[in-house]
């Protein structure tokens, strides 16, 4: 640290403020879910949000400490913080079941996740296991290596079982992407072994992890659309299958790629620019019919199973049955929304949708702030997703920008499979959605997450290239 | 390799997914109404409250309509832990099949729904809802069991408001309530399932009146159904608004003593005041006691039988049973003749029963005398001058235009049409027109001859009991006739508006006086038909019919008014298959009637025991 330099001086302020104000958002909104009237005071203690309250003042402090301590001690101490979550996720298989899984470590009356903490041990050592191998050599080894990190605890973490978790560790996947460790060793062993073939590199070894994110998402959105129909209270008698609005969602999206493209490239890459974004768009809405196309073609009980996986099907005792109702809090909203302490479908009180403190959270918020709250939700996530991959960029170490990479994709899956599932969009898994949701685990994994991001950044000048 | 290229590829896809969930919510939550609609079903519902229905009052202010409060025992399943069946059972005071039964009964009764999109049934029965488990249970009963059902978590009484008589009279003037049919519920969207309405009488005419306007909660529910707030602090709620009383014309006094006297045989009286129209009584016999046909389960247990019942008890004679009028019609025929001007006061016939049957008396030398003795061949003669008046050369086509006109002036005593009474089940009964004698005997293969039979009121002429008592009405008036109605006021306001019009008879009122004077000798003077009516200080005047039918002994008819000179009370009275004439038993009737209301006590109580204790075979 440079002499006269306070503590906050290089701190990245509009991330911070970001998180400060998500964090404002969140609590209002739990206390309006939670709100009972023979409580009142926010800082009831008896009452969830007199409990969140106390959660946001020892995350701000877990803050304040991570900001006293000298950043280079994560890289230095990534193994050991590894190997103890590690040993805190052995350990809570040992404990009885909560809800169906053995996810909880108990001090006393609060209780902990250590999942949610799992992810940063991860986060740190996977990081730390990047930034000192050469990826332009990358070979089997440090493949496996890398994939080994990210496995291990994934594979803890399903004894639990927690499906959720799980799921996002994959966002790992990702981080390894930007890094250059992909799969193509792998391929390329199996590939050259044809005799006159020797490839260097393959391009579907390359991009093999967004390629197959792409593919499964727009697959899992397609069959989603695909039984739903489209109507418009200003056009009336106009039915639009919804498998049609995919395909116009990705024709858009390619459009501002294309006008976005156009304004940043040099003017000798617009021409591959303009081929790529065609290319990708065709292919997109190519893979969205063949995939409507085979599920309308396929018989009722194969369609009832894939339904029934996806969540889709109508079953009042099922999963279907939350989202439903998920989704009905969140399209009554409106424009407007009901107002603040209005939410009739999602309150506590009301318990039509359960967990609507915890994973369920941006249905009441949804409910009362309407079209105008989600859109400044989703932006605020956006801003503050890009702003951390910016943050990323100008690491001068990798260690710092790997790591800043894995905060970015767990805070973007999180956001997209939580509010995915309150719009019909993804599968009912259960995690929360970061900084809003209810529960001291999630929302300390998160802020400690952050401000060790803040604090590598602010220190980014010390590192010496 | 172009790592550093790759971050766009993350930031294209974190934006994409940013720009379709955008997307998506504002589909959702802006242009989509479906969730609105489902957010709606989920946790906003409507509570229902229905009011008591509007009470009816008599003319004199005696509640005759009024509501009761009866329990059900409701039950919700998701709520019942360890129910003891056989302890429950001894309880309510049934067999544990019973209760079982029911159980089955209250899925079963809620059907199913079928999906179509999935293509498969579900029950709509639902285990967090409330369904009645017994339902009507009076105050008694439900002391019996209420204090029990702490034991018995998932049943609880609940309160509702029935029907309620304290007069056992006049059944078929007020009707009776029933559940609602699903196409009255498809009709009009104010019934839901299990919502009573008049299903006959006066409670189904004044149904819109009488039902009130049903206040309307909207709350927010929770999952398990109960209600936890109002919805927008009840901004959107209405209070619930009963019906307002409805005072009718009836005397029940006078309606009570009706039903008495027709004790013991098939017959109807229908009392109106001339001035007004108001009906005084409308008595239908046999009839019913109408707190048999409360709630759904005395209707389900009586209404079998009722409507088996060879007497037609819920049959409501006096606006539904078309009989000839006999004699009585010769009043009619008597004003048409004079306002035709083919006889006048003084006109006289012969008694010859060479053309048709009368009795023995002496011949009448005028028109008065003719009432009196109700001369058949008399009105032979009458019906001939009214109908033969010689303005075309054929006999048929002569005989055409002479109906026609008799015709016209029937329909304006209210015969022939339906009235506009306001209650259910009327019929217009039938005057015959040129067009019905026509379909009967072919065109211009018809004369007077062929159809005298209407002359005497017999043959193809019908008219209801109502229709009776209101020609008794119009001659009373001299000519004119409010339409008969039961209700003079609704809350505040007096009767619907069709009811303070005015109608006029196509005869002058000058016509009238023989006519009334012919009536008071039918009671009055040696020779009268009607002597039996007679009272020692009210001045009644009347005419007897004796209405021969195919369907056993002769009916027995009389209508009056009284009295004289300023009428008060005009009555029909049709007794069916009495023996004897109208003189024997629907004179005396009347006469009883006239008293009791005029002079609210009778003194003839010889007369009123012999009617009283009169029964019919058919009767027994």
């Amino acid at each position: 640290m440079r002499k006269g330099d306070s503590l906050v001086a290089h701190m990245d302020w509009a991330l911070f403020v970001t998180y400060i104000i998500m964090l404002i958002i969140g609590m209002a909104t739990v206390y309006s879910v939670a709100y009972n009237e023979e409580h009142p005071n926010i800082f009831e203690y008896s009452e969830k949000y007199g409990k969140q309250l106390v959660w946001l003042g020892i995350s701000l402090f877990l803050g304040l400490i991570v900001f006293l301590i000298d950043s280079d001690i994560y890289r230095k101490f990534s193994v050991p913080i590894y190997m103890f979550t590690l040993f805190l996720l052995v350990i809570v298989l040992f404990t009885p079941k909560i809800n169906g899984a053995s996810a909880w470590l108990g001090i006393g009356s609060m209780g902990v996740q250590p999942a949610e903490f799992a992810k940063i041990g991860t986060a740190l050592l996977l990081a730390r296991f990047i930034s000192t191998v050469n990826v332009k050599q990358q070979n089997i080894q440090t493949v496996l290596i890398a994939n080994a990190i990210i496995l291990v605890p994934m594979v803890l973490i399903l004894l639990q079982p927690d499906a959720g978790t799980f799921v996002v560790f994959t966002s790992f996947l990702f981080v390894m992407y930007r890094e250059g460790i992909t799969y193509d060793p792998l391929i390329l062993r199996v590939i050259n072994r044809i005799p006159g073939i020797r490839f260097k590199e393959t391009w579907v070894g390359g991009h093999f992890i967004p390629i197959l994110f792409v593919v499964v998402i727009l697959s899992i959105v397609t069959l989603l659309m695909s039984n739903e129909v489209l109507e418009f209270s200003f056009l009336p008698n106009v039915k639009v299958p919804g498998f049609y609005s995919v395909v116009a969602t990705l024709f858009i999206i390619a459009l501002l790629f294309l006008i976005f493209l156009r304004v940043v490239s040099a003017r000798r890459e617009r021409g591959r620019a303009t081929l790529v974004v065609v290319l990708g768009f065709s292919m997109a809405a190519g893979l969205s019919s063949m995939v409507n196309y085979g599920f309308q073609s396929l018989r009722q009980h194969q369609k009832d199973r894939i339904e029934l996986f996806l969540g889709m099907k109508e079953d009042p005792n099922g999963k279907d049955y939350n989202r439903n109702r998920a989704m009905a809090a969140v399209g009554s909203g409106g424009f407007l929304g009901k107002g603040y302490r209005e939410a009739s479908v999602s309150s506590v009180r009301s318990n039509h949708v359960p967990e609507s403190e915890t994973d369920f959270i941006f249905c009441p918020f949804a409910e009362e702030w309407g079209f105008a709250g989600t859109f400044v939700l989703v932006s605020l996530y956006m801003f503050m997703l890009v702003r951390i991959i910016i943050i990323a960029e100008r690491q001068r170490a990798v260690f710092n920008r790997v790591y800043a990479y894995t905060v970015a994709m767990i805070l973007f899956y999180h956001f997209a499979i939580n509010i995915g599932m309150n719009i019909g969009f993804a599968p009912v898994i259960g995690i929360p959605l970061p900084f809003f949701s209810y529960g001291g685990s999630s929302i300390m994994s998160f802020s400690v997450m952050m401000f060790i991001l803040l604090k590598l950044d602010s220190q980014r000048r010390d590192v010496l290239q | 390799m172009n790592l550093d290229a790759r971050r766009y590829v993350i930031l294209a896809f974190i934006l994409m997914v940013g720009i379709i969930y955008t997307s998506r919510l504002f589909y959702m939550q802006v242009v989509d109404d479906q969730w609105v609609l489902r957010a709606q079903e989920i946790a906003e519902k409507r509570w229902e409250i229905t009011p008591p229905r509007g009470v009816l009052f008599d003319r004199t202010g005696k509640k005759i309509v009024s509501n009761r409060t009866y329990y059900n025992l409701m039950m919700v399943e998701a709520e019942i832990r360890d129910l003891d069946t056989a302890k429950f059972a001894k309880l309510i005071g049934w067999t544990r099949e019973e209760v079982c039964e029911r159980f089955k009964e209250i899925v079963r009764g809620e059907g199913t729904y079928y999906n179509k999109n999935t293509g498969k049934r579900t029950p709509n029965y639902q285990k967090i809802r409330a369904y009645p488990f017994m339902k009507e249970l009076t105050l008694e009963e439900v002391a019996r069991i209420a204090p029990h059902l702490d034991n018995f978590p998932g049943f609880y009484e609940e309160v509702t408001s029935m029907r309620s008589y304290p007069y056992a009279n006049g059944a078929n003037i007020v009707g009776y309530l029933s559940e609602v049919s699903q196409e009255e519920i498809d009709e009009d969207h104010f019934y839901k399932p299990g919502d009573n309405i008049g299903k006959a009488g006066l409670e189904r005419f004044y149904e819109k009146e009488l039902r009130g306007r049903k206040g309307i909660r909207y709350i927010v529910t929770s999952a398990m159904n109960n209600a936890i707030e109002s919805y927008a602090d009840g901004k959107y709620d209405t209070s619930a608004l009963q019906g307002p009383p409805l005072k009718l014309g009836v005397d029940i006094n006078l309606q009570a003593y009706g039903e008495k006297l027709l004790k013991g045989k098939r017959g109807c009286i229908v009392a109106i005041e001339p001035s007004t129209g108001e009906i005084l009584a409308l008595v239908s016999s046999p009839s019913y006691y109408p707190n048999l046909m409360i709630g759904k389960r005395n209707i389900s247990m009586y209404y079998p039988k009722l409507i088996l019942d060879p007497n037609t008890p819920l049959l409501p004679r006096p606006l539904a049973s078309e009989y000839p009028p006999g004699s009585t019609f010769k009043l009619l025929n008597s004003l048409i003749a004079l306002q035709e001007g083919v006889i006048t006061p003084s006109f006289g016939v012969a008694c010859n029963k060479s053309v048709v049957g009368c009795h023995n008396h002496a011949s009448a030398g005028n028109l008065a005398d003719a009432i009196k003795h109700s001369c058949n061949p008399y009105y032979y003669a009458v019906m001939r001058r009214i109908v033969q008046q010689n303005r075309k050369k054929s006999v048929f086509a002569d005989a055409e235009v002479g109906l026609n006109r008799w015709v016209d002036y029937m329909k304006s005593f209210g015969l022939g049409l339906t009235l506009e009474t306001d209650i259910t089940g009327l019929r217009p009964g039938r005057i015959p027109d040129v067009a019905f004698y026509d379909k009967w005997y072919g065109h211009h293969r018809w004369a007077f001859s062929t159809i005298r039979s209407i002359s005497i009121g017999q043959g193809e002429v019908t008219i209801t009991p109502l229709q009776m008592a209101n020609v008794a009405a119009i001659i009373a008036n001299k000519g004119w006739y409010y339409t008969p109605h039961f209700v003079k006021s609704i809350g505040e306001n007096g009767p619907l508006p069709q009811y303070r019009k005015k109608h006029f008879s196509k005869i002058d009122t000058k016509y009238y006086d023989v006519v009334i004077e012919g009536m008071r000798r039918v009671v009055y003077e040696p020779g009268g038909t009607g002597r039996r009516a007679l009272l020692k200080d009210i001045v009644i005047c009347g005419k007897t019919g004796t209405v021969q039918n195919p369907h056993g002994e002769d009916h027995s008819t009389f209508i009056a008014f009284a009295p004289m000179d300023q009428p008060k009370i005009a009555i029909a009275v049709f007794i069916e298959n009495a023996k004897g004439g109208g003189g024997l038993w629907a004179a005396p009737t009347a006469s009883l009637m006239i008293e009791k209301y005029l002079k609210r006590k009778v003194t003839e109580k010889e007369r009123e025991k012999t009617i009283i204790e009169a029964v019919f075979s058919y009767m027994r």
